[in-house]
Formats: structure tokens, sequence, C-alpha cells
């Protein structure tokens, strides 16, 4: 599957310096998962996390580390251990048609031997957002405070190099 | 470390708040430096500094007629970082940072 729409999809590749089954498990092992799934300061809680084509991947989140609400509710397509996983929220964990915000989408991620680890290779496509308007103008400067604030803190973080 | 092309030079001009009040102003309307640098207090030179980051990152263009210098934004380019695509590829972006953070701890704990 290597069909790539450019106004829908992004595609991400990195070199990891961790073998293939670290990175595995990072993804499969609830504990794990819980620890990079979302941005400190929340906390993400794997609540259901079936590594197998049909079965579900639900988290949950919380700001405060008390009271959780739903965040992942998708459904694995592909478990090749050690090399490829794939899922969508088009679907959800109990196989019913889903309309997920913001967008409906499936992810699939690669792991391929490299000299320094891992090649990891992540690929999102998403369904088309129609309704949104994209470029609208006044939209695109009123969100614009909030969204720098989080572009400068992660910039300045130097994570970006 | 392969990136959506020219992304970090778009974020690293953005991380400065005189630039970012430079691109706001130009979301309104192309205006000359004289124009853009007239709210700060900063020196001509040193505002000069931020403009030409700016357009090395590709997010403002400029031209130049007699001796004014006049700058547009170029909205293509914040695209990048605006819009629902930018904002998913930010969210794997980062979740990416902090998978390779936890595995390489892992592996290369002392």
């Amino acid at each position: 599957m290597t069909v790539i729409d450019p106004r829908l999809d992004l595609t991400l590749e990195r070199v990891i310096r961790a073998p293939r089954e670290t990175l595995w498990k990072a993804w499969t092992d609830p504990r794990l998962l819980e620890r990079w799934w979302v941005p400190a300061p929340a906390v993400a809680r794997v609540e259901r996390l079936e590594v197998q084509p049909g079965g579900a991947f639900v988290t949950s989140l919380s700001e405060d580390g008390e009271s959780y609400v739903g965040h992942t509710d998708a459904v694995f397509l592909v478990a090749e251990p050690g090399a490829r996983l794939a899922f969508t929220n088009a679907v959800d964990s109990r196989w019913r048609p889903a309309s997920p915000s913001p967008v409906s989408m499936t992810a699939e991620i690669n792991l391929v031997d490299h000299p320094d680890g891992t090649d990891y290779r992540v690929v999102v496509r998403h369904a088309d957002p129609a309704a949104r308007d994209r470029h609208e103008e006044l939209g695109f400067f009123d969100g614009w405070g909030s969204v720098t604030a989080a572009l400068a803190a992660l910039a300045e973080s130097g994570d970006l190099s | 470390m392969a990136k959506h092309e020219g992304l970090d030079e778009v974020f690293a001009a953005l991380a400065d708040p005189t630039r970012r009040a430079v691109v706001r102003r130009l979301g309104q309307g192309p205006a000359n430096v004289s124009e853009l640098a007239e709210p700060f207090t900063i020196t001509l030179p040193s505002f000069m500094k931020h403009v030409r980051t700016l357009e090395s990152s590709g997010l403002v263009r400029t031209s130049k007629s007699g001796r004014v210098r006049t700058c547009t934004l170029n909205r293509d380019r914040l695209a990048l970082v605006d819009g629902w695509l930018a904002d998913q590829r930010r969210v794997w972006e980062q979740r990416a940072d902090r998978l390779e953070e936890l595995v390489t701890d892992r592996q290369e704990t002392p």
C-alpha cells in the first residue's frame, strides 16, 4: 500500500537507534505505549490493546490524572510482529463504522532494519474533511496565537534538529 | 532524519515573538520594512536579521524597488504549519519524538 495523496496524507520517516523488536514492544506493551502516546502533562491509559487484525485499540486520556475521557477508539488492520502495524479509527473497536473527530484516518507503521537501528516509517492516510474551510482567512489568523505558542515551545525545545 | 521539507526552518523562524508579530502583520497584506519595523524598539539592522530569517525560511518574500524593500507573506509556506493536516503531522512527529526518547533511553542507559 504505497498510494499517497499529499493533500490528505502524511508520511514520516526517521532512523531510531533501537532494534525493531524494541519499537514493536513500545507500540504493543500497554504500559510502554502509555508513556509516549499523548504529550505531557496529559496522561494516557490503555483500555484495550489486542494486537491482531480486527483487535481493539482503545485508549483514554486525562488532563489531570484523575478523570479520563475517550481518546483513541480504533481497530487493528495488520499486525506483523516486529515489522508492521496498521490501524484505523474509521471503524471503532466494536467494528461499528465511525466518524471520529477531527478526521478519520488509517495509520500504518513499518519497522525496517537499518545499520544504526530501525528505519521507522509512518504513513497516515486521512479521509477528506471536505466540510472544513481549510484556508478560510478569518479562522486562519484567529487560530494563530495558540498554534504559534505550541510551535514556539516545540522549536525552542530544540527537538527539531 | 527525514522530516517534512523545510518544516524545521519554518518552526525555527516562528520561534521568535518579533518574527511572529511580523508574520501576523503581513497576514493583513504586504508592507515595507520600515513600516514593519516601526512597532519595535530594536535597531533596523537587528530587525533586518529577523526579516532575513523569515525570508530564508520561505515564510516571507521580499522585493526591492529603489530604496524600499517590500515584504509579502507566503501563505503556502505558512500552510505547512497551519491547517488540519499540519496539526496531524505535529501529533505524529511529537509521538515519534517521545517514542524515540523512550526506546533509546532504554537502550543507552549506562
